[in-house]
């Protein structure tokens, strides 16, 4: 993390002569031809094809590399594929990837599956030579119809070169990849209901355990990974493990997509190693503020990561543990920028309808909960509320975090709770005056 | 054998028990609405909440972490566990409501969120006084709601099939009956459809919930989202009252309560019995609760025309007695106790006849192989155990036209309608006849008629098509005063009979008419051959004793179970 050209100390070092991997600036990359003239499916052959390659090595290859998920909850993937039972020949394993992305303020990986989506297929094959899987499943949002019949002409053609199907470069391993679509709804973006969703059932989450790498697609041992996820691990393997743990920060290395939305000058989805400066992603990155307004909030990595004040992002980077020091998390890299004219009840008004419209109604908690949140909140906006619905929101948060199958509760009630924690004031401002006084 | 605390008091458990059932094995009440013991485990209602802690190990020793006073130090799980998925494992440490703070207040949030949505419309809803929301609510709930909005709204009063009927707002999707026709009926006609907290129960677009099952789902309903169409508004659960019986359409005998309300039989549920039916009862046995409140006789007859119960047992003593012994037909009943056909065999030995025969009323192709069996009676088993077998209706009818039979004696049966005999080969020949219904086909040719009582207003013996044996206990009040039957009546009942809205006492659907344990042994004594019998029960304790077939089945042994029976020979 040395600093160069008198760039911003950040863990992400000299950013600003950082080189893209995930979307390099290549015009046409999404066609196969493009693709192989760039290098492409070479990590491929070489780990199928090469002694120096076996399922094993790739792992500890992405365990060296120290890959995150990028799906959110941020779990190391080497050590995700490393929970996968030993290979037994009568059982079928899968690999799926993730692409249901619905989150608000997420958009990345439909960057990828656009601009490269042959990435997405190397790093798909790879991560199922690891783990030994047959077969890799990749689920799409169904609202990402035009993605999806993109995504499977691509398909088409690496099927017709040979990279995917029955024997692959004459390597005798063989893979097929399906491209399943999505039927609509956020929790098909939850693991487990994913799985559920995928075998033609109704998207309810499933208890855990069993994890995914005991009991996933039909009952049989899965890994779960997210799109950019798996686009790295071509990456990994091209340049080496230890290429990608020094990129960013330290404890959560290599290039991600930071999803930048909201009242910046340029908003878009933007590659640059983890641990950028929250202030140089929005300021040098984006464009600065539209119209050079204050910054008021930003939510740094998706709707149901905790919102942080201007005030509370000085010297504050994008990687997980830095982030929870400061009291958010890392998320999707998805970050929402609000200026100072924002209407922060507003705001969480929509949220909480995100969240409401979007609880499955599995639990209990989540299902009457998240209608709840949004009655109070919108009671809130519309000026009826009362001071005691904040504390009541508080409440209903508590009762819900931590109590349900999957973690869409939590998701539902983070933004309210560090929303009315954070900005109380003008929570406070807008409830009705109490004709009781409190204490 | 592995150990597991709950608040504080330490439990052996063997296997991989799930720590509710566990609980609810042991006596310790968790409420839960989602959980049930006969399927899958969803864990969606998040009320059975427990702090779930193991003994924390040292890394290096690979022991337990011991504090200063040498017990060990328990790692509790951040997050609250739900009982009915978690496994219990040795060393575990689990605080339920009645210990922890925490899952109390967990409890009591979780209630709190499946009233905000739920219509408590209980004044109004069947399932009010035996709802599982409402008496947990009120156990475990909080007081008064902080919910100030609209409640949601969802269909209401939707058929989902011929015999249950769906209320959307009440539903609280736990699922059950969801579960129960993908696993247990395997008719897969319900699902839940749209989102969040507008979900509901309903079946697919074109389906029929013609489940021969699917009342069994409004049983395990937590609430009153599903209710029988048949039963709707006709009672309170409170102003009837409940008897512990079996059903008798079919020969499996299932398990049921008969729940009546002023000498009528309203409705009939299930009742669990690992060894019958489990938690389930076939929608047929459910609804065949009419025959016992209608048509019902009102007295014993004489050719036709009423008379008093010992004018008729004199009757028929002397019928009895006027044809030579081996000229009367005995006729055994599969619809009735082994107690009643075993003083009939001993009637008819009496008097030098043969042994009696069964008419058998077999369906075939009505079983299906779980609950509902080819054989229509709930006894043939009991029957073929006494010896009486089924009638050789050729052999029978020749006997009948060479003159042979003198005198027909039919137990609880109708051999007119059965086919056995027209009504004019009976013409010439006394007839007697211990019938249920006026509308019995063979009653027009009786000479005495004995009404008999039915299931739910005897005490007797039922042998299922398993060999299992069980007591029947009465569930209605008949005319006469019995006191067998009013002391069988008796258990429990005071309180629920003390309701001021069943009147059992009063005559006006008290059926005139007796058990045939007490006819029979009226006859016998008349016709010189006195059955010294203090009641059914000793009647099967003598059985017991010198049956093998019977062996074992005693009142006390059969309890509310019942008991599997020794198998002898070949089934019927």
């Amino acid at each position: 993390m040395e600093a160069t050209n008198g760039a911003p100390q950040t863990k992400a070092g000299d950013w600003r002569s950082y080189e893209r991997v995930l979307l390099p600036p290549v015009r046409d990359l999404h066609k196969i031809d493009v693709y192989e003239q760039h290098g492409g499916y070479e990590a491929l052959r070489e780990a199928l094809t090469s002694d120096r390659w076996d399922p094993k090595s790739v792992t500890d290859e992405v365990k060296a590399s120290g890959l995150r998920g990028r799906g959110g909850a941020g779990f190391p993937t080497g050590l995700k594929w490393s929970f996968m039972p030993p290979v037994d020949p009568d059982v079928p394993r899968f690999l799926c990837c993730n692409g249901d992305e619905s989150e608000p303020g997420t958009f990345k990986d439909r960057q990828l599956m656009e601009y490269n989506p042959h990435l997405v297929f190397e790093g798909m094959l790879l991560a199922c030579y690891a783990i030994s899987a047959k077969a890799g499943y990749l689920y799409v949002r169904g609202e990402y119809a035009d993605w999806i019949s993109h995504m499977e002409r691509e398909l088409e053609n690496a099927y017709a070169k040979g990279y995917v199907g029955e024997n692959i470069m004459g390597s005798g391993f063989s893979c097929e990849l399906i491209i399943h679509k999505g039927a609509g709804a956020y929790i098909c973006g939850e693991e487990s209901s994913l799985m559920e969703s995928l075998e033609g059932k109704r998207a309810y989450p499933r208890i855990k355990p069993p994890f995914p790498a005991q009991r996933g697609i039909w009952g049989y041992p899965t890994t779960i990974n997210n799109v950019e996820t798996l686009a790295c691990v071509p990456l990994i393997l091209r340049r080496g493990g230890a290429w990608y743990a020094k990129i960013g920060a330290q404890r959560h290395p290599g290039p991600v997509l930071y999803g930048i939305s909201g009242h910046v000058n340029r908003p878009g989805v933007y590659e640059y190693p983890t641990g950028m400066l929250i202030s140089d992603l929005i300021y040098e990155v984006a464009g600065g503020m539209r119209g050079g307004k204050k910054l008021k909030a930003v939510v740094p990595g998706g709707s149901s990561t905790p919102i942080l004040r201007a005030d509370m992002i000085d010297g504050v980077t994008m990687d997980a543990e830095t982030l929870r020091d400061a009291g958010s998390m890392m998320g999707t890299g998805g970050m929402l920028v609000m200026d100072e004219d924002t209407d922060i009840v507003s705001w969480l008004r929509r949220v909480t309808h995100f969240y409401h419209h979007e609880s499955c109604g599995q639990c209990t908690p989540c299902r009457e909960g998240a209608g709840w949140l949004e009655n109070i909140v919108t009671r809130i906006d519309e000026g009826e509320g009362r001071l005691r619905d904040l504390d009541l929101l508080i409440d209903l948060c508590s009762q819900m975090e931590g109590r349900t199958v999957c973690a869409l509760a939590d998701a539902a009630a983070w933004p309210v709770r560090y929303t009315v924690t954070r900005f109380r004031d003008e929570f406070e401002a807008r409830c009705r005056p109490s004709l009781v006084a409190a204490g | 054998m592995p150990k597991v605390t709950i608040d504080h008091q330490v439990y052996e458990f063997e296997g991989r028990p799930k720590a509710l059932q566990f609980c609810l094995d042991h006596g310790i009440e968790l409420p839960h609405f989602c959980y049930h013991p006969a399927m899958s485990i969803p864990a969606n209602c998040r009320e059975c909440l427990i702090e779930v802690g193991m003994p924390a190990i040292d890394r290096e020793t690979r022991q337990p972490k011991l504090d200063k006073d040498g017990n060990p130090v328990i790692r509790f799980m951040p997050k609250l566990m739900t009982s009915c998925s978690q496994d219990l494992a040795d060393g575990m440490v689990i605080r339920t409501h009645r210990t922890s703070e925490k899952v109390a207040r967990a409890q009591q949030d979780t209630l709190e969120f499946l009233l905000i949505n739920h219509p408590l419309d209980c004044p109004i809803c069947d399932q009010a006084g035996h709802c599982p929301l409402q008496i947990q609510a009120y156990k475990y709930g909080p007081e008064g709601s902080r919910f100030e909005f609209r409640k949601v709204r969802k269909p209401k009063h939707i058929k989902l099939g011929p015999r249950v009927m769906l209320d959307g707002e009440r539903c609280i999707n736990c699922t059950r009956c969801v579960r129960f026709t993908d696993e247990i009926s395997k008719s897969r006609q319900l699902t839940i459809i749209e989102r969040g907290v507008r979900n509901y129960p309903i079946t697919p677009p074109g389906v029929t919930f013609d489940d021969p099952y699917s009342m069994n789902v409004i049983d395990i309903c937590p609430v009153g989202a599903l209710t029988s169409i048949d039963f709707r508004f006709k009672a309170r659960i409170w102003e009837m009252s409940s008897a512990p019986s079996i059903t008798t359409t079919n020969a499996k005998g299932s398990n049921c309560h008969y729940w009546v309300k002023d000498n009528l039989v309203l409705r009939i549920t299930a009742r669990p019995n690992a060894a019958v039916n489990d938690y389930w009862l076939p929608d047929e046995d459910r609804l065949d609760y009419h025959r016992f409140n209608e048509n019902r006789p009102d007295g014993p007859r004489i050719d036709g025309r009423p008379a008093t119960w010992d004018e008729a047992y004199a009757r028929a003593a002397e019928v009895l007695r006027s044809v030579p012994g081996e000229g009367i037909l005995f006729l055994g009943s599969a619809h009735a106790t082994v107690e009643d056909n075993y003083l009939l065999t001993k009637l008819a030995k009496a008097l030098g006849a043969d042994v009696p025969r069964y008419i058998p009323h077999v369906e075939p192709g009505h079983g299906d192989g779980w609950l509902r069996t080819d054989d229509r009676t709930p006894n043939a088993e009991g029957c073929r155990r006494l010896g009486i077998e089924p009638v050789d209706e050729a052999m029978i009818r020749a006997k009948m036209e060479a003159g042979e039979i003198k005198a027909v004696y039919a137990l609880e049966d109708d051999p007119v309608a059965a086919g056995l005999f027209s009504a004019e080969a009976l013409a010439n020949v006394p007839v007697i006849l211990h019938p249920y219904h006026t509308t019995n086909e063979t009653l027009p040719v009786t000479d005495v008629a004995l009404p008999a009582a039915m299931v739910v207003e005897t005490v007797g013996t039922y042998v299922n098509c398993d060999g299992h044996a069980q007591r029947v206990r009465p569930a209605k009040a008949i005319r006469d005063v019995n006191r067998t039957l009013v002391l069988e009546m008796d258990k429990g009942r005071p309180d629920k009979h003390g309701t001021p809205f069943d009147r059992w006492h009063h005559e006006d659907h008290q059926v005139n008419c007796r058990p045939s344990w007490v006819s029979l042994p009226a006859v016998a004594q008349k016709a010189g051959h006195p059955m010294p019998y203090k009641g059914p029960k000793y009647i099967m304790a003598e059985l017991a004793r010198t049956d093998p077939a019977f062996s074992g089945a005693t009142y006390e042994a059969m309890g509310l179970s019942g008991v599997r029976l020794e198998s002898v020979g070949e089934a019927v």
